[in-house]
């Protein structure tokens, strides 16, 4: 049974006027235990407005439906009330920019405790010993938990978030732009650090972000998501050198590789508006092989090997 | 332990300093007037004697840059110069309204800051709902009338139905009658509300814009959603993380406000004739006594720099981030 | 620079100095700048167009001292017999005379200071803001009072004495925004063309500003008026100026309140508050509309809504 499983994810924000807009359409996602699985896409597919519905960290404005199973518990079934007492003991996060993610006014140490305390897990010293141990575990000495924020630098802080999402020990760690914004050595430290966590703690992981070197380096499979929708499911190797869906390839293509092999080719366009329903397939408009199908009826659900889907009209590949 | 003195020591450099300025303009605005106010040569009730005392205590036979030297070294020693009225000095006639006006002040303050500051918190809270709009809008009507307009309105339709005095400090026939200190005190006090309570009014519109706003900014940072993301409930957010961060520069508006509520405690004393520093000031006006004028116009100052002060120094106690 | 830095350093060069707040839509989409912004109409036509609409003349007594308010008179008669919604009228004139000239000094003083102070920073930075503290710390009211009181009670050291003390609010907030804009894209960009600073500031600098300095000035008119009425009300006001400040200070000196005379002291004190609401709805409106620091507030009384599943059109 997977650790996580999304089925038919729908967010939907309010607009002024009395419009919507539709800016998770139908996702699905499984995820094992000690299992990485990289979510990418451009600014503004949707990515973290899924990863935070898995949590119900979403603003009044928004109206939800589909299911969050975790160990085949439907926590979404209920809205916040459901969600509430998952939240940090089963499934944890570690946001974009969790420089901020810390109060300034209070010590590191504290905030990490906090959570242990709720949960009843530790209290007063025995609280105090184990976040010395979350500390030392993402390589930070366990003195410094009577430190402030502002104390530690970006990467440090970033580590201490990790070790902040972990204190209550949750199957599931939803990590959003964990890199973005640090330096390429401290990059590498945290998706080292990662890595690690997941293999020896048997951690589920679901890794945000637009960067595709990452997810390759880091992740196992990955999902690929455009306006909203996931285009492509596989492994990275699948993805990356046997992609079944033009979108997927296009944006390899658009990476630049550290070997200077072959020309960055950018995907001219833009994402469609979500505010508007989409009529085929939401990737026509800049697909370089869209042909009759694409513009008017909705790609159906193609696989090539167990675990690797795309939702195309292609057959065949990309 | 933080090495705080540094800091401190700044500030504290930064105020003496400022405290100097304030003398030196205050020298300024009165010696090279036109028309000399300071040799009491235009003190109509001065006797030659009294006239001869002040020219040889300021050295105003002198030049310029002497006398501004000289006029530096008595103020830091606390001679601000005699009263034109009283001849005495100036610094002790000013101490006795100071001490009048000081307990109406901090009165009218904590009744804004108590009734301010839980508004500001539960308009952040209740945002959008009528409670919120409701509040702002009184905030903002009340933070637009005339401090001397509000006073005059309390006097008008409070002072009645309340029965409360609306003139002085205190019944003048109270003390003849000597009935022992605790209806003297409830004297005073009755005499003391309508004044706080316009104080308190006009303050209190202020800090409530300012907590719901400062409340608000908080509410957005990424620590609440981190916070909620652990699964608190709104009430420990509140609680526990927002309130701490939105106090801090509350905290040191409310001070910074408090150096000049002493200015606005003018009007509101003029209205009601409570012989407060605000009072002096205004009767030193019509009177000319011009060295009653500049020392009051000193100590206000003064207390604008004090207010500063202290809270730079509770910035620095309360915010961790605020070091060298 | 990263690609995504450098396409943005291109693209917004046309679009940042292009941007304008249209006012219809700024009005209609905040109602209380809207009611603002009517109210002062109100009042600017009353002050125009003064002469014409008083029923009576300023100095013309036309009844009893403190006449209670009946018809023809329906706000009463002040002190001196004098129709108090006539002096009303014309007290619109000079009251909002003073607080424009007031705010205009401190804006002039202070926007200059600040786009100098935020655009060349380092020393000249460094010294303008010691002195901007410096003069923070002066009590604006005890400083009219001071200065009306050595040097005349005329309207003109009024507006300076207004400008003197409120320039160093205008003049801290201009720098700080010059600061950002110094720091955008386009202005590097005419600063490696080799244009001379005075053109930069003009034309890339200033457009950026004004809106916001636009909105601080209506914050300040407001602040000019208050000030006005005070000093008025101590009796320091200039004595040709028959503003609504000094109509408050004539019924109080003259006793209106045993008297009874509710008349003579709420209708200038009213107006005087309206006006003065009025400008700070326009300027705070205006103010959050230019600075949309409000971010979402992630304290939710409400939750998000379940819904059920839509149907889906095609088959998986």
């Amino acid at each position: 049974m997977s650790a996580l499983a999304v089925e038919d994810l729908h967010v939907w924000f309010d607009l002024p006027g009395g419009r919507e807009l539709h800016a998770v359409q139908g996702i699905d996602l499984a995820l094992a235990r000690g299992e990485r699985l990289g979510l990418v896409g451009e600014s503004g597919c949707g990515k973290t407005t899924a990863i935070l519905a898995m949590m119900g960290l979403l603003p009044p404005s928004a109206s939800v439906a589909g299911r969050v199973l975790l160990d085949g518990v439907d926590i979404l079934a209920g809205g916040d009330r459901t969600m509430r007492p998952h939240r940090w003991t089963d499934i944890a996060m570690v946001f974009q920019g969790a420089m901020n993610a810390f109060d300034p006014v209070k010590t590191v140490g504290s905030q990490i405790t906090e959570p242990l305390e709720r949960a009843g897990i530790a209290s007063g010293r025995a609280a105090r010993t184990r976040t010395g141990e979350l500390l030392e575990l993402v390589g930070i000495s366990a003195e410094r938990q009577d430190r402030y924020p502002h104390e530690f630098s970006g990467g440090m802080r970033q580590r201490a978030a990790i070790a902040m999402a972990l204190a209550c020990e949750p199957k599931v760690l939803l990590a959003d732009e964990p890199t973005t914004a640090l330096d390429v050595m401290v990059q590498a430290q945290i998706l080292e650090l990662l890595v690690r966590l997941t293999d020896e703690l048997g951690l589920a992981m679901v890794l945000v972000t637009h960067d595709l070197p990452l997810v390759s380096q880091a992740c196992t499979r990955a999902a690929v998501m455009y306006a909203g929708r996931i285009a492509e499911t596989g492994t990275t190797r699948e993805l990356h050198h046997a992609p079944l869906h033009p979108y997927t390839r296009m944006l390899f293509q658009a990476t630049p590789d550290l070997h200077g092999t072959g020309a960055v080719r950018s995907i001219p366009g833009a994402p469609p508006r979500l505010d508007e329903p989409t009529v085929g397939c939401p990737f026509s408009p800049r697909c370089d092989r869209a042909f009759a199908p694409c513009a008017t009826t909705r790609p159906p659900l193609r696989s090539a090997e167990p675990g690797h889907l795309a939702h195309c009209h292609l057959e065949g590949g990309a | 332990m933080r090495a705080g003195w540094s800091y401190v020591g700044r500030r504290a450099l930064f105020a003496l300093i400022t405290i100097l300025v304030a003398i030196s303009l205050n020298f300024v605005l009165f010696r090279l007037a036109p028309g000399d106010r300071t040799s009491a040569l235009r003190c109509q009730g001065c006797t030659q004697e009294f006239k001869a005392q002040v020219r040889a205590e300021f050295g105003l036979d002198k030049s310029v840059p002497e006398q501004y030297l000289v006029y530096v070294k008595e103020t830091a020693t606390g001679n601000l110069g005699r009263s034109f009225l009283t001849q005495q000095p100036v610094l002790a006639e000013l101490w006795k309204p100071i001490r009048n006006t000081i307990p109406m002040v901090l009165l009218g303050t904590l009744f804004a800051i108590s009734l301010g500051l839980t508004l500001g918190v539960v308009s952040a809270w209740r945002r959008g709902t009528i409670t919120d709009r409701a509040s702002v809008w009184s905030g903002l009507l009340l933070y637009s009338l005339p401090t001397q307009w509000l006073a005059l309105m309390l006097i008008f339709y409070a002072a009645g139905p309340l029965g409360l005095p609306t003139s002085d400090i205190a019944d003048p026939y109270l003390a003849y009658e000597n009935p022992g200190w605790w209806p003297e005190l409830v004297d005073r006090l009755e005499h003391m509300v309508l004044p706080a309570a316009t104080i308190g009014l006009v303050l209190f519109g202020e800090y409530t814009l300012i907590t719901r706003s400062s409340m608000l900014e908080s509410l957005g940072e990424d620590y609440i959603l981190t916070a909620r993301a652990k699964g608190l409930s709104n009430w420990q957010i509140v609680r526990r993380h927002a309130l701490r961060n939105s106090l801090l520069p509350i905290v040191t508006l409310i001070f910074l406000s408090l150096g000049f509520i002493l200015g606005g405690a003018i009007l509101i004393e003029t209205v009601f004739n409570y012989p407060g520093i605000g009072l002096q000031l205004y009767e030193s006006v019509s009177e000319r006594d011009y060295p009653m004028l500049q020392g009051g116009f000193l100590i206000l100052t003064v207390s604008v720099i004090l207010m500063n002060f202290i809270a730079d120094l509770l910035y620095f106690r309360l915010d961790p981030r605020v070091t060298e | 620079m990263s690609p995504q830095e450098l396409a943005e350093a291109v693209v917004p060069a046309t679009a940042d100095t292009r941007r304008r707040i249209p006012l219809w839509g700024f009005l209609k989409g905040h109602p209380q700048a809207a009611i603002g912004a009517a109210i002062l109409v109100v009042f600017a036509l009353v002050a125009i167009l003064g002469p014409w609409l008083a029923p009576y003349g300023p100095r013309e007594q036309v009844g009893p001292i403190f006449g209670t308010p009946s018809n023809p008179h329906p706000l009463g008669l002040d002190d001196a017999g004098i129709d108090i919604l006539s002096l009303l009228i014309y007290g619109a004139r000079i009251t909002l005379i003073v607080g424009f000239a007031g705010a205009l000094v401190a804006v002039v003083v202070g926007g200059t200071i600040g786009i100098v102070s935020g655009y060349f920073g380092g020393r000249i930075d460094n010294l303008l803001m010691r002195v901007t503290d410096y003069f923070l710390v002066i009590p604006d009211l005890v400083l009219l009072i001071v200065v009306a009181s050595i040097w005349g009670r005329s309207l003109r050291n009024i507006i300076i004495i207004i400008g003197l003390v409120y320039w160093t609010f205008m003049a801290r907030l201009i720098r700080s925004q010059v600061k950002v804009v110094r720091e955008r894209a386009y202005v590097k960009r005419a600063q490696a063309l080799g244009a001379s600073h005075v053109r930069i500031i003009t034309r890339h600098v200033l457009p950026q500003v004004l809106p916001l300095i636009l909105a601080q000035t209506v914050l300040m008119v407001a602040l000019a008026i208050f000030l006005e009425t005070a000093i008025s009300f101590l009796g320091l006001g200039d004595p040709n100026a028959p503003s609504w400040g000094r109509m408050i200070e004539n019924a109080f000196d003259r006793s209106a309140i045993s008297y009874g005379a509710w008349w003579a002291i709420v209708p200038p004190g009213l107006a005087v508050a309206i006006v003065i609401m009025a400008f700070n709805m326009l300027g705070t409106a205006a103010e959050d509309a230019l600075n949309p620091r409000l971010k979402v507030s992630h304290l939710l009384r409400r939750h998000f809504r379940m819904r059920p599943l839509p149907d889906r059109e095609d088959p998986r």
